[in-house]
């Protein structure tokens, strides 16, 4: 805009005040104002005219780049006297001259003609030598130093070879394979050796810490890729060998120089079977849990950091995940994996795709966590596994969930531990589920009066089928879980319940009108969640939040 | 209005046009006639001659009229409908340049320049260059002293139109009374009205280009007759007719060959004559029949061809050289979209932004190169690989030769910059031309200068030898192309007819024309027997920069400034296809031996290799769909950021590229 008004204002892009100063130098220092003015476009005039010329000499010396002997090239050209001490090669310094707004002049200092005497003598510069080299053997590159580095070439190469094949006209040659240095061929197979010998832990820990550190890895990747899909499939078995080897990915996702994205398509599937495999290693002697688990977060790390620039990578995770869950013919270490991997993917995708379908697959579990019905002990174990992960899912999603009610301070649940100790212990509780049933009526009842006089936000209505489901499933799991109920958890949570009833009595109605106005859906959810779990829900809920529902 | 009114506004017309005699004789007659009964028309009634009358007479010098009517026309144009609307368009640019000298020429500089600025966006994309020349006119003095400006005042803009645009243009121009704009129409603009549907926007490129003066003589020079065929008794003629007879001692002699080149390294020893035969040899083993099979086709492909007589006496040729030619054409590689060519590179380092010119003998042995310093210097290639062949990696470093010796030959004798060092075609002669205004000859076998022409009067940017050697041409800032011959000091012809510098020349294959591309962005053709210009070819958008000829005589390609490539057909003047791919200067190109392929080499550090021969064949089938873009890109090998100053393709189809490189290797 100010260019476009200048450029309106003045005759020319050269100011009278350079005309003047020119002027001045020259000896001229009476020159009126007027005769500048009229000078000043002729000027621009013959300086376009020069550079015109100089473009033109440029061009002839095989130049993109104009330099001050073009310039005298032009001027000769125009049979002018060159401007003289402009010849050197480098750059021309200019200096802005001080009050002035733009007044430049050459930086020309002056040298003492001593020290140009007595410096030492230059370097004479080299000679013009020739190299020569193979550009290209029979239309093809070869990988020498003295081409262009390969890597630039090679990316759009590979995309244009299968883009290319259908095309009958255009023939295909594949671009040179390029080499892996010594050094590099020796590392990945050091590696490879660790990884696969399982006898000096120390040592591989010490190499995982490269993996996840070193800079030069990036062109072993691909190898990296390679040897970890190849190993898994072929040692399913070994469960220690998997479990490095997810050690292996794990690192080479914390090395920050290792640009892994296009690989993650080749990686993915070793992962995601080292989740969700019906047998890794041996079924009794190896904790495969934690290898389902570790991978679990491994899955989440993926998601977590590539999730933005790969966008499908999540959904088809969570996917593969749920066809997992929900196919009643997997086993259930491929379900236990399967909950794993979403429950570490966040509480969202767990409210969204396990809770949705919790109550189907519970129904599912339920024959196989009756101690009297599995006599398969392994399999009664491998049932209560499940369970518990579902739990924990669930209850860290609700947890979550409940938390965001700013109203309410939180005091930090004690989660359990997902140790053998720990679902078994919940074994007894699980029994009364059918007590817990009819005290839960109520609040159910309540939820749909409410539903109806509110007329639902739309996250509701994902939720309401499932909830509208819920009175005939009830109605049936009483009669196959009453059979076995002991009564003797009830007490502790009447005490609970008494407790917190007499703390809060009365801002309870206000908060729990609060809850179920703002956010019907987590209100609902806890219902649901404790009309399927009973209380073995209640240690994920924050004890506050707890007392508002019961 | 009344009657003294309008005399008044006729006097004042007639008076300020300077026809005072007019004017007298009116004021006579007005005075006999006392006024009242004087005209015959009856222009006092009539509205439309009565706004006329008075638009003539209004100030003429008010500088804002151009800038209301221009943008006026302008919007109406550019508002008008799609389907004429680039028609209507393309009347804008002359149009504008024209309102632009107005002002400049009354003076109104200051008018001038905002004008100029406030709708030089629009035409910017196709007329870059030319704005950029008008941007510094800024006085009347200075459109007198600019040719451009000049020959743009003189001459008329042809461009095509069709008749309802062009009916469309005059309603508007009618109905608005612009009669300024009209004026400098009707002055400036020649239309060329065809009946029909408009033209589609794309269709030809000639009707935006307006290049001056010549512009309407371009048509018609392009209606002259010319012979492209090959001359008669070429030695590809001579080849087939002995070919039969040769193929076994080619045989033998290929098979002795190839036992020793095996294990030879792909390095400089063997580059040159030997190292183009390498490749060959290979080939022709692996596949003599079908390459016999090929060769038959093409050599009947080149023998229905129309041959014609030399028009210059043509210098004879020794028979070891016939000998050795014919022996390269025996075994020259076919080249296709699927047989590529292997690419020889020969890298200038150390060349301080010195070196302005290179090129290639025909065999690959020997280079040269023209440098800033008025030197030049010959590289013999063949030699340089025995010396260096034990140690190649210190040859890099080691700029000076093992002896303590440099390596090339130093050609000194030019006082001014060189801008180009070619060889004759047996490699014997090297012919130089530098900003001293002269061409020198020199031996390559005594290393000395034999001959210096003086002719020109500026510099020299370009000289090549005839592809038969002994005749050279030479083209010039002073915007004439001249040719030579060895023995004679004078030029022999002079070709005049550039309206800017001749920026480089080429021969065509059959030695009656040559090629010469300019600053004023066309490609003219001439004939050398007469001198006189025999087709222009309209079309770049920026200076030629270089030009190459295929074999069969029938195509030309020309690069430029911006990085296109258009390849000509030589007997319409029409541009095939523009070849769209380099993004810089393109400095070199060339066709290969049977013109199946052009290489390019620019100034983005890329050679490129493009498919001509299928536009071939389809032209040759007539055109009969119509649908000539069919040449494509085939490959393109980036350097290490070299750009590509000379390519040539031997008589065996190896190519040679050389450029300078442009950081100092570390």
């Amino acid at each position: 805009m100010q260019l476009a008004v200048e450029g309106e204002e003045k005759m020319s892009i050269v100011p009278k005040e350079t005309i003047e100063v020119i002027a001045q130098s020259i000896g001229i220092t009476n020159l009126s104002p007027e005769a500048a003015l009229m000078l000043a476009p002729d000027v621009e005039y013959r300086v376009r005219e020069i550079m015109q010329e100089a473009i033109k000499c440029m061009r002839h010396s095989k130049r993109t780049t104009l330099t001050a002997s073009d310039v005298d090239g032009a001027l000769n050209l125009r049979n002018l006297e060159p401007i003289y001490g402009f010849g050197s090669g480098g750059p021309i310094r200019f200096r802005k001259a001080i009050g002035h707004r733009d007044l430049f002049y050459t930086d020309d200092r002056e040298v003492d003609f001593k020290d140009v005497i007595e410096a030492p003598l230059p370097k004479a510069p080299l000679d013009t030598e020739i190299v020569c080299h193979w550009l290209a053997i029979e239309g093809v590159q070869p990988a020498i130093p003295e081409n262009a580095p390969l890597e630039v070439i090679r990316a759009p190469a590979e995309n244009q070879i299968y883009q290319q094949k259908d095309g009958p006209l255009i023939d295909i040659r594949l671009p040179v394979k390029h080499v892996l240095s010594k050094e590099l061929q020796l590392y990945f197979q050091k590696i490879a050796e660790l990884t696969l010998s399982k006898s000096n832990p120390s040592l591989f820990k010490e190499a995982l810490v490269s993996l996840a550190s070193d800079s030069g890895l990036h062109p072993l990747v691909p190898y990296f890729t390679n040897f970890i899909a190849d190993e898994v499939s072929r040692g399913l078995n070994d469960f220690l060998l998997l479990f490095n080897l997810m050690h292996v990915v794990r690192s080479l996702l914390q090395n920050p120089h290792i640009h892994i994205e296009p690989y993650l398509h080749q990686l993915m599937p070793s992962v995601v079977t080292c989740l969700v495999s019906r047998k890794l290693g041996n079924r009794f002697a190896d904790n495969h849990w934690d290898l389902r688990d570790f991978t679990a977060n491994l899955v989440a790390l993926i998601c977590k950091r590539f999730g933005n620039t790969y966008i499908t990578l999540q959904s088809r995770l969570t996917k593969t995940l749920v066809n997992a869950l929900l196919d009643p013919k997997k086993a259930l270490t491929q379900h236990y994996g399967a909950i794993q991997g979403l429950a570490a993917l966040g509480h969202n995708v767990v409210r969204l795709l396990v809770l949705s379908n919790l109550e189907p697959y519970l129904s599912l579990l339920e024959p196989e966590l009756d101690a009297e019905k599995q006599k398969n002990q392994m399999k009664s174990y491998e049932a209560w596994r499940v369970y518990g992960a579902i739990l924990r899912a669930a209850g860290l999603c609700i947890h979550d969930r409940l938390k965001i009610f700013p109203t309410l301070p939180s005091p930090s649940p004690s989660f359990p531990s997902k140790g053998k100790g720990k679902v078994i212990s919940t074994e007894p509780n699980k029994r009364k589920l059918g007590v817990d049933s009819s005290e839960n009526r109520s609040p159910h009842k309540r939820l749909i009066a409410t539903d109806g006089s509110d007329g639902g936000p739309s996250p509701m209505q994902v939720d309401r089928p499932t909830g509208d489901a819920n009175p005939p499933q009830n109605s049936v799991r009483p009669s196959s879980s009453e059979q076995a109920s002991d009564g003797n958890a009830p007490e502790s949570r009447n005490a609970k319940e008494k407790d917190d009833s007499k703390g809060r009595a009365i801002t309870r109605k206000a908060i729990l009108d609060q809850i179920w106005k703002d956010d019907l859906d987590s209100g609902r959810l806890l219902v649901k969640l404790h009309q399927l779990y009973g209380d073995r829900i209640l240690p994920f809920i924050p004890s506050t939040e707890m007392s508002l529902f019961l | 209005m009344d009657p003294e009114q309008v005399d008044e506004f006729v006097m004042g017309y007639l008076k300020k046009k300077g026809f005072n005699s007019a004017a007298k004789h009116l004021q006579e007659s007005l005075h006999n006639n006392n006024g009242s009964t004087f005209s015959s028309i009856d222009y006092h009634n009539d509205p439309e001659l009565n706004k006329l009358i008075r638009s003539f007479s209004q100030s003429e010098n008010d500088p804002s009229r151009y800038r209301e009517g221009y943008s006026k026309l302008r919007s109406w144009g550019y508002n008008s409908l799609d389907l004429y609307k680039h028609e209507l368009v393309r009347v804008m640019y002359p149009v504008f340049i024209h309102c632009y000298m107005d002002l400049v020429g009354k003076g109104h500089t200051q008018e001038a320049r905002s004008f100029f600025n406030s709708f030089r966006k629009d035409h910017e994309m196709v007329h870059l260059r030319d704005l950029q020349k008008l941007g510094g006119v800024l006085a009347p003095s200075h459109l007198q002293e600019m040719e451009f400006a000049r020959s743009l005042r003189q001459s008329k803009i042809n461009i095509k139109i069709c008749q309802y645009s062009y009916d469309l243009l005059l309603q508007y121009l009618h109905r608005t009374e612009s009669t300024l704009m009209l004026g400098i129409i009707n002055e400036h603009i020649n239309f060329q009205v065809y009946s029909g549907q408009p033209n589609s926007a794309s269709d030809d490129i000639e009707a935006v280009t307006i290049v001056g003066s010549f512009h309407e003589t371009a048509d018609h020079v392009n209606q002259k007759e010319i012979h492209w065929g090959l001359l008669e008794d070429s030695l590809e003629d001579r080849l087939e007719k002995t070919g039969g007879l040769l193929s076994d001692s080619e045989k033998g002699q290929g098979e002795s060959k190839a036992g020793d080149m095996d294990d030879s390294k792909k390095r400089s020893a063997e580059i040159g004559k030997q190292g183009s035969s390498i490749k060959k040899l290979k080939k022709d083993k692996a596949g003599t029949a079908t390459t016999k099979v090929a060769r038959q086709e093409t050599s009947t492909v080149l023998s229905s061809m129309p041959r014609v007589k030399p028009e210059l006496a043509m210098p004879v040729m020794s028979t070891d050289v016939e000998e050795s030619i014919l022996e390269d054409l025996r075994n020259r590689v076919q080249l296709s979209s699927v047989a590529m060519p292997s690419v020889s590179f020969y890298t200038f380092v150390n060349t301080h932004n010195g070196l302005n010119s290179s090129s290639i003998s025909h065999d690959g042995s020997l280079v040269a190169g023209g440098f800033s310093d008025s030197s030049i210097k010959v590289w013999d290639m063949a030699k340089i690989g025995q010396a260096g062949s034990c140690g190649l990696q210190d040859e890099n470093n080691q700029t000076v030769g093992l002896n303590g010796r440099r390596n090339y030959t130093l050609l000194v004798g030019h006082s001014g910059p060189v801008y180009s060092a070619t060889f004759s075609p047996p490699g014997d002669y090297v012919l130089s031309s530098s900003a001293d205004t002269t061409i020198r000859l020199w031996s390559t076998k005594l290393n000395a200068n034999l001959v210096c022409y003086k002719g020109h009067n500026h510099t020299v940017w370009d000289a090549q030898f005839s592809p038969f050697g002994h005749y050279f041409a030479s083209c010039s800032h002073d915007r004439t192309a001249r040719i030579w011959s060895m023995d004679r000091m004078q030029p022999l012809r002079m070709m005049a007819g550039h309206l800017s510098d001749v920026d480089c020349v080429q021969w065509h294959p059959n030695c009656n024309y040559i090629a010469t591309g300019s600053s004023d962005k066309t490609v003219r053709l001439w004939d050398v027997q007469t001198g006189e210009c025999v087709r222009i070819f309209i079309g770049h958008r920026s200076m030629v920069l270089s030009l190459a000829m295929s074999p069969d005589g029938r195509y030309m390609a020309s690069g430029d400034e911006d990085g296109t490539i258009m390849m000509w057909d030589l007997s319409t003047a029409r541009c095939i296809t523009p070849l769209m791919g380099h993004n810089s200067c393109v400095w070199t190109l060339s066709y290969s031996g049977e013109g199946s392929l052009l290489a390019s080499g620019s100034a983005d550090c890329t050679v490129k290799l493009w498919d001509v021969s299928s536009s071939t064949k389809l032209t040759k089938a007539e055109e009969k769909n119509g649908n000539s873009n069919r040449l494509r890109s085939l490959r393109t090998f980036p350097t290490k950021s070299t750009p590509v100053h000379a390519l040539r393709f031997s008589r065996r189809n190896l190519l040679f590229a050389a450029g300078a490189i442009s950081k100092p290797s570390s």
